[in-house]
């Protein structure tokens, strides 16, 4: 009874604070905690009936594991894993260096004006969708039209057939999405740094520290907390490879697959034929307990190290 | 955050989550409408979903069906349409999660038929064919309902038009005319490649062969499933043997052909990730395609790319299942009035005025009629420019000026002329397979527009397909398929 007391007694203490997260909570209630029920079609072999979705889920036929075999079943297995696994790492180390560095230039630069021209610039293509980014990167890479051909017919060397050379994707997806990403990430660095105490820097200045001391020893500092929960809730989905990059941009061309599919291509491939529901949903809970998990264990591992900036 | 605030969070966020649970449970429980209903007062409304690019005057024309429909059946319509493109997924996910649907189309290549009645989306209909549609049962041809039975039983009206599928070599008229080409000795693929030659030499900025990564050269076999390794040879119809078809000699034989033509520069050197075609037929730098043709086809091509077309048939007419199914409607499984959506059906199929008010929109808006049954666009019909072949019995639409007087007659002709494929009839069950499926389809997305556009040599790909192939399962679905051939021959 007490605790339910206590319970209350907070609530009213903080009703102001609770208020705010309030459309945050009902957001995720209902389209990440609710739909947490579905889970159970990854186990079913989904099969409609006419009474509606529920009646569908509860008629179904149990299947266990079954629907998850797919995932694991030939050597492709191994080559989605390495590459989503891979690729994500890359641009998570990269995304995280080029964005605070893109942050702490731009919040360097004297001229306010110029800086937000650079920051809209480079803002611009993460709101591009996937499609026009591919078609951008075709009008480099087409064999007979492409730019980048044309450029290397000026040095007299011979056209490449780019969609079909697959030694090449991992630097282009790898330079895509960075160009793609890196704008909104550092907006997001920077308004960390503009929020530091500007009286730091001026002590540091009158203790004769120059700019480089002053990034070293204040900036990167202030800026650890954030790198390391934005980092920690990036590895989180880890697993998760962003469809778009990887299906659109290389135009689906089945010569790349050894370097451009991944777990979310696999999945799709495999199943658009068939649209077997309980499949998919199978594999959404694979990436989904693997990314709880490495959330987990490298929350602990900041939390060993670092206690003050793990997430929880 | 303080230790103090983070005890609230959790009842707090258990307190939430648990009333959204009942109330998510609460509200299901939906009013059961009874069936009756339905006269020309108080008429019911059909949610019909179609296919096709969604039009301007839709609610237009759906205001004149519906005076007309709630008068002679009691009934109305809501049509929905959904773009090509995205009618399958969006289909997928809205029969899974049980939105309210009377009537759909399906297809084998659009939202498949088969599996769907397999997974319970589609009402089955035999009962109901006899009792409110027997008017379709007299109007199409009964090789349609015959050859879309799964496991005996039908789940939806197919359209009555063009029963076998036959392939034609189309050609740019103007390209022929200007080099005086002929192509009255042309059928096979080589037969072809002197044409080609000609335009390649003497027309740089032409693509002599138009082809997309769906392209696939015509090879002497009926699929189990639609561009997918398992086949029987076409003249099997005896044995109906399942073989891999990319393991047989034709194949590469005729891939070797293709990847000669790619490298002599026939194809575009981007056919392996093309999706369309379409701004080469657009610009009309094109000389050579292959299409499925019905008869008449050289004047609809004509008509819609604004220059002539000439074809001349590049295989022989077979009865498919896929192409028995091309198009249908099916009754959902959760239709809250089936009899009426059949009743509906039935007027669609048979219906003269109902057929072309959908089809062609309201007549001195959208078209003029020039006798009876001869009609013509006006202006406004690019706001109401339907899909004729998906809404229902082709043969009642009003003919264009351009059309001979003996079409459907000369269609009739052409269904009857059609050989029936091996495994017509035969619609396999995947579901024992699902995993190897999934995983097969993976290797098969990887190579086969490469090897079927001539892309990559097939001499060195080809085994490389067939043992990824191997190792994704492909054998064990291949003796599914047989012994559900087997079952199937010996049911005969």
């Amino acid at each position: 009874m007490r605790a339910i007391g206590q319970f209350f007694k907070n609530l009213m203490t903080n009703k102001a604070m609770l208020f705010m997260v309030l459309p945050g909570t009902l957001w995720f209630l209902l389209f990440s905690y609710l739909p947490m029920f579905g889970t159970i079609i990854a186990f079913k072999e989904y099969r409609f009936s006419r009474d509606g979705f529920w009646a569908s889920i509860v008629n179904s036929k149990w299947v266990g594991l079954q629907n998850f075999k797919f995932l694991f079943s030939t050597n492709d297995a191994y080559i989605i894993t390495r590459n989503t696994v891979l690729y994500n790492f890359v641009f998570i180390i990269l995304g995280l260096v080029l964005s605070v560095a893109l942050a702490i230039v731009l919040s360097e630069i004297v001229n306010k004006k110029l800086a937000k021209v650079y920051q809209t610039g480079m803002f611009l293509p993460y709101f591009l969708s996937w499609v026009i980014v591919g078609y951008f990167a075709f009008s480099f890479l087409s064999m007979d039209k492409g730019m980048l051909n044309q450029i290397l017919g000026w040095f007299g060397m011979e056209p490449v057939q780019w969609y079909s050379e697959a030694k090449y994707w991992p630097i282009f997806l790898t330079l895509i999405s960075l160009w793609k990403s890196v704008g909104y990430n550092s907006v997001v660095y920077l308004a960390a740094i503009m929020g530091i105490d500007k009286s730091l820097y001026e002590a540091a200045m009158i203790d004769g520290a120059n700019k480089w001391q002053q990034i070293k020893a204040i900036t990167l500092p202030m800026l650890k907390p954030l790198m390391t929960i934005l980092t920690l809730l990036a590895i989180g989905k880890i697993f998760y490879a962003d469809f778009g990059l990887f299906y659109q941009v290389p135009r689906d061309s089945g010569t790349l697959y050894s370097v451009t599919n991944v777990i979310d291509t696999y999945v799709y491939r495999g199943l658009k034929t068939t649209g077997e529901i309980g499949m998919s949903t199978a594999a959404g809970l694979y990436q989904s307990v693997v990314g709880f998990i490495l959330v987990m264990v490298s929350n602990y591992i900041v939390r060993k190290y670092d206690k003050e900036n793990a997430l929880f | 955050m303080s230790k103090s605030k983070k005890k609230w969070l959790m009842p707090l966020t258990l307190l939430l989550s648990a009333s959204m649970l009942l109330s998510a449970c609460g509200g299901n429980k939906e009013e059961s409408a009874g069936n009756g209903g339905g006269t020309a007062e108080k008429p019911v409304e059909l949610i019909w979903y179609t296919i096709g690019t969604p039009q301007k005057d839709v609610d237009k024309v759906e205001a004149e069906i519906n005076k007309y429909t709630a008068e002679k059946i009691g009934v109305t319509v809501d049509m929905k349409m959904i773009d090509f493109g995205d009618y399958n997924q969006k289909m997928q996910v809205m029969a899974a999660s049980g939105e309210p649907m009377d009537i759909l189309f399906t297809s084998s290549w659009a939202f498949d038929y088969v599996q769907n009645a397999r997974k319970g989306a589609f009402m089955e209909l035999d009962d109901l064919i006899e009792t409110h549609g027997q008017g379709i049962k007299d109007a199409i041809d009964p090789a349609f309902l015959e050859g879309s039975k799964v496991d005996g039983h039908n789940y939806a009206i197919p359209a009555n038009k063009e029963l076998p599928a036959q392939e034609a070599w189309r050609f740019n008229k103007n390209l022929l005319d200007k080099y005086n080409l002929d192509i009255s000795n042309v059928k096979s693929m080589e037969s072809l490649e002197p044409l080609l030659k000609t335009i390649k030499e003497n027309e740089p900025n032409v693509v002599p062969l138009a082809i997309s990564k769906d392209f696939g050269p015509l090879l002497p076999f009926d699929y189990i499933i639609e561009k997918m390794p398992m086949a029987v040879y076409l003249d099997d119809k005896d044995d109906l043997k399942v073989v891999n078809f990319l393991e047989m000699p034709e194949t590469m034989e005729t891939l070797k052909l293709m990847n000669k033509f790619y490298k002599a520069g026939y194809i575009s050197p981007e056919a392996a990730t093309t999706t369309s075609t379409q701004d080469l037929m657009t610009s009309g730098n094109w000389f050579a395609d292959r299409a499925a043709t019905q008869p008449f086809a050289d004047n609809l091509w004509s008509q819609s790319y604004g220059y002539p077309v000439v074809s001349t048939p590049a295989g022989d007419a077979n009865i498919f299942n896929w192409s028995v199914m091309g198009s249908m409607q099916a009754i959902s499984a959760n239709s809250k009035y089936p009899e009426k959506a059949m009743d509906f059906l039935n007027l669609l199929n048979t219906d003269v005025y109902l057929r072309n008010l959908v089809d062609s929109g309201i007549e001195g808006v959208h078209y003029k009629k020039l006798s009876e049954n001869v009609m013509e666009n006006l202006p406004e019909s690019k706001n109401y420019d339907m899909p004729t072949f998906a809404l229902g019995n082709v043969m009642l639409t009003y003919l264009n000026p351009e059309d001979p007087e003996n079409k459907w007659e000369e269609f009739k002709k052409f269904n009857e002329s059609g050989k029936p494929a091996p495994l017509l009839g035969f619609n396999f069950d995947p579901s024992k397979v699902s995993t190897e499926l999934a995983a097969v389809n993976n290797v098969k997305e990887e190579f086969w527009a490469p090897l079927m556009t001539g892309t990559v040599n097939p001499e060195e790909f080809l085994p490389k397909a067939n043992q990824k192939l191997k190792a994704a399962g492909l054998d064990k679905i291949i003796a599914e398929a047989q012994s559900q051939i087997d079952a199937w021959k010996a049911s005969k």
